[in-house]
């Protein structure tokens, strides 16, 4: 049996047992090469399942739309190990209670489908650890080296080029899990901290306000990067704050459910570099 | 209905400047502006284009702009007044305003209270809490012009009596003998030396029963209380299409372009704000 | 006889148009995004593209663009208007989706009130569009009942000739032969066989879809829910939507001086309509996907007899999940069979 039929049998099981009241999963998108999330309540749907290569999205972001866990029941959902990360750190940011969430697991390792065993997050510790030692593909290791290399004049027309394509559409916000904020501080009017406009000015201080919000939260899914409609490469962004936090602080962020948010926690031998 | 095109303006964006040369204070957080343009050709406008029920949209540089009824009446187009309840941004900074400040006015916009139609017959006005303003416009606007109407009827209430707006005009109407005022307020809003009713305004209106012969109804209130006071007019008797209220929701320009003020089709800046309770129960209820 | 333009020439009508005092648009891929800007020579021009990333409505109504400055001193309030900088332009290239959807934004941009920027941009450029011979997977310009050249909105109409070597030349404006005059000399007066249009196919029925959406039972159903449930609310399918028009005002400065701006903003966003007192009259998504289409295909043709759709196809194409106006018209015009 196909990881796919595997995975439509494991996900009608789980329904029909009423185990799960839902499975967040992927279908069929609008071309043969595109899937979208998929909404399945009754075990007769878990044939429009897919799961392949080309499910990319990090769907943890569902999990916390309103209202969906606050009856207790549980949800099934399809992830990959970053998804199961953001999981982690949903729970430990107290957005979500781990053990309401059935993951249904699967990784794609050079373009091939794998499928992971476990069903709760504790069930992937392991692997997540193994994530924190191989983090870049290499054409992203590439283009990471190249600004790293640049100076720092030459970097800020990097990104002044990059932002100005800007038009603030918040795609990169909305799609991620990590950006639950009911009022985001961007829509704050009184103080209006951020300008709306995009502007570049705008456009700097909305991407690096993300930047740092994001910092130590951020799993590296790619889905702000993806979902970006004006191509910003902002994997890129994401990637450098993560590689500062884990310097800094050994933190890779989403290993545990009761990992502390580093950020918002306080250790007697963090590094204090910043004070001169 | 009046000239909805341009009104003579060249940058339809582009604000009076208006000066404040009167302030009150209402009730806790409500204040009332009044305010007169410093341009007088903004001002001419102004006269030729404003008919009460239209809005506009007040503002600070720096801060934005917000929109209300312009709660003077079309029968006194020296000044516009506003009211307006200290809520956001735009209308804190409007409330520190004080008189002889500089503020701005974009308008007059929508459309209005057919009063010509109202001519002859009896009126029946109905207001809740904040929503006095728009009522009041209407009110004076026929008060000013007495003789053209029948019994006039004004039922107020508001949740505590700290919280009725115009205190001082609702003193002059109580005076008048050619005016019935009806004021009510909350249960457990009333302080110990208030003389009037006590209840809503609902059900304050069925024991006050109004005849509906030869009566225009104007309503406004938040949605809960128009929800109810509907119900309270159907059983009175009261024709739909007799009842008048406006309906109001976040606009930025005003004038049909920005996108956001519909109900269902209807454009509330171009097709409103005012509309007879048969045109809103057309209007799909989830929209609103 | 016909007119055709030769490729080869495009340099020298640049020139021309320059010497003129055009500013001379065009698609460009550049930096991993294609757009319409301000070109000097024919070869920064990409032909290859079926339909730039961004629309042309940014040419019209940018994201962002100040109206006013202001200055407030104690006895007066001083404002300086900005208006777009006054520019002859003509844009060379642009497809008949972008194209007809400026003509349907006119009538909203004109209603009652004139919208000054929107009108002096709108005057102040000619259009020189490309009809389509081909077309992607997501392009449904003829299920808006358009087609790949449809002549809405454009002042000149040109069409492929075989092999690459230019277009045959339609005159639809007087703007449009004005604009043409001046590169008089440089048309060949010849005629050619066109390339084919692109096929495109009709993926819903439109008609039966307005129908659906006009009857006021549909207004609660469960679809919108259904439709719109991995709708995360962000606002790409409205800006690169070229018909999308809606906006904001926001004012950036300190208390006493600052500029006034005019910026897109989104039926999708939450706060789009939420009233100061927290009441939201949209407060879902599914309500504010329910606008976007109503508004579309409902209500604007109510009012201007006009769907505010080209069927170009982006908010489909660009969506991070994969939903669009054309999967949900499609679905409208199953339930309404």
């Amino acid at each position: 049996m196909s990881i796919q039929e595997q995975y439509r049998k494991r996900a009608a099981e789980l329904l029909a047992s009423g185990e799960v009241k839902i499975i967040i999963g992927y279908g069929a998108g609008s071309t043969p090469d595109r899937r979208r999330a998929l909404f399945i309540r009754s075990a007769d749907d878990a044939s429009l399942l897919h799961v392949d290569a080309a499910c990319d999205a990090n769907l943890s972001g569902y999990l916390v739309s309103e209202g969906l866990l606050s009856d207790r029941k549980k949800v099934g959902i399809f992830l990959r190990p970053e998804g199961i990360r953001s999981v982690n750190i949903l729970a430990a940011e107290s957005q979500l209670d781990p053990l309401q969430i059935v993951i249904i697991g699967f990784n794609v390792e050079n373009g091939s489908l794998a499928a992971l065993q476990g069903s709760g997050v504790n069930d992937f510790s392991s692997l997540i650890s193994t994530l924190k030692e191989s983090r870049s593909t290499p054409e992203e290791q590439a283009l990471i080296e190249k600004i790293e290399g640049m100076t720092p004049e030459e970097r800020f027309a990097f990104w002044q080029a990059e932002f100005s394509k800007c038009i603030k559409c918040y795609a990169c916000r909305q799609v991620c899990p990590m950006c639950y904020c009911k009022r985001c501080i961007v829509d704050n009017n009184q103080p209006q901290w951020v300008h709306t406009s995009s502007h570049t000015l705008g456009n700097f201080e909305w991407n690096l306000v993300r930047a740092f919000h994001l910092s130590g939260r951020c799993v590296e899914c790619g889905g702000c990067d993806r979902a970006c409609p004006v191509n910003i490469p902002l994997r890129l962004i994401n990637r450098r704050m993560a590689q500062e936090v884990l310097d800094a602080f050994d933190h890779f962020s989403g290993m545990s459910h009761t990992q502390e948010p580093v950020l918002a926690s306080f250790k007697k031998d963090d590094p204090e570099t910043f004070i001169l | 209905m009046t000239d909805n095109t341009q009104n003579g303006q060249q940058n339809i964006y582009k604000p009076a400047i208006m000066k404040v040369v009167q302030k009150r204070d209402e009730a806790p957080g409500v204040k009332t502006l009044r305010l007169e343009f410093q341009d007088p050709a903004e001002h001419e406008r102004f006269k030729e284009h404003y008919r009460t029920g239209m809005f506009g949209l007040y503002g600070i540089f720096g801060e934005g702009e917000s929109t209300f009824c312009v709660a003077s009446p079309e029968t006194r187009k020296e000044y516009i007044e506003c009211t307006f309840r200290q809520s956001g941004r735009v209308t804190s900074s409007l409330a520190s305003a004080e008189i002889g400040d500089l503020v701005t006015y974009r308008g007059p916009y929508g459309n209005r209270f057919p009063i010509e139609e109202f001519y002859g017959k009896n009126l029946l006005f109905i207001a809740g809490g904040i929503a006095l303003p728009p009522t009041r416009s209407v009110i004076w606007s026929c008060l000013d012009q007495r003789d053209k109407f029948g019994k006039v009827t004004i039922v107020y209430g508001a949740r505590t009596v700290a919280d009725l707006v115009y205190k001082h005009e609702l003193e002059e109407w109580q005076n008048r003998s050619d005016i019935e005022l009806v004021l009510t307020v909350d249960p457990g809003g009333e302080s110990p030396d208030w003389q009037h009713r006590i209840g809503f305004v609902p059900s304050v209106l069925e024991e006050a029963a109004p005849s509906p012969d030869n009566c225009v109804a104007v309503l406004c209130g938040p949605p809960v209380m128009i929800k109810f006071t509907l119900i309270s007019l159907g059983k009175l008797g009261f024709n739909e299409k007799n009842v008048y209220t406006t309906l109001e929701n976040r606009m930025k320009c005003g004038v049909g372009k920005c996108g956001r003020c519909n109900v269902g089709s209807v454009y509330i800046c171009k097709e409103g704000p005012v509309f007879t309770a048969a045109e809103v129960s057309r209007m799909p209820a989830g929209d609103l | 006889m016909t007119k055709i333009l030769l490729r080869d020439r495009l340099d020298d009508c640049i020139s021309r148009w320059h010497a003129a005092g055009l500013d001379v648009i065009g698609p460009v891929s550049k930096n991993n995004i294609s757009q319409f800007d301000t070109i000097q020579k024919a070869g920064e021009l990409d032909f290859g593209i079926i339909l730039p990333d961004r629309t042309l409505k940014d040419l019209f109504f940018p994201q962002t663009e100040p109206m006013f400055r202001y200055r407030i001193g104690k006895q007066q309030i001083d404002t300086e208007e900005y208006l777009p900088p006054g520019r002859q332009r003509i844009v060379f290239g642009a497809r008949p989706c972008d194209v007809s959807a400026m003509a349907i934004d006119d009538p909203l941009f004109g209603w009652d009130y004139k919208d000054t920027y929107w009108f002096k941009r709108r005057t102040e450029t000619v259009i020189v569009t490309i009809a389509c011979t081909s077309a992607d997977e997501f392009c449904m310009c003829t299920s808006l009942k358009l087609a790949p050249d449809s002549p809405q909105g454009s002042d000149i109409l040109l069409r492929p000739l075989e092999g690459n070597r230019g277009w045959l030349v339609e005159e639809l404006t007087e703007r449009g032969r004005d604009a043409f005059s001046l590169i008089e000399g440089l048309l060949e007066n010849a005629t050619g066989d066109p390339l084919p249009l692109a096929v495109v196919p009709v993926k819903f029925d439109l008609d039966a879809c307005r129908e659906w959406l006009q009857n006021p039972e549909n207004f609660e159903s469960h679809f919108w829910k259904e439709i719109s449930m991995r709708c995360i609310g962000c606002g790409t399918c409205t800006f690169l939507c070229p018909t999308c028009h809606c906006f904001d005002f926001q004012d950036e400065g300190d208390t006493y001086t600052g500029i006034r701006r005019k910026n897109w903003d989104s039926c999708s966003f939450a706060l789009f309509t939420m009233h100061t007192s927290g009441h939201n009259p949209r407060s879902t998504q599914s309500a504010r996907w329910r606008q976007r289409i109503m508004h579309k295909f409902n209500y604007f043709p109510g009012k201007f007899s006009l769907n505010s759709c080209s069927g170009c196809g982006r908010c489909t194409r660009e969506c991070p999940v994969d939903m669009g106006i054309t999967e949900t018209l499609q679905e409208i015009t199953k339930l309404s069979k």
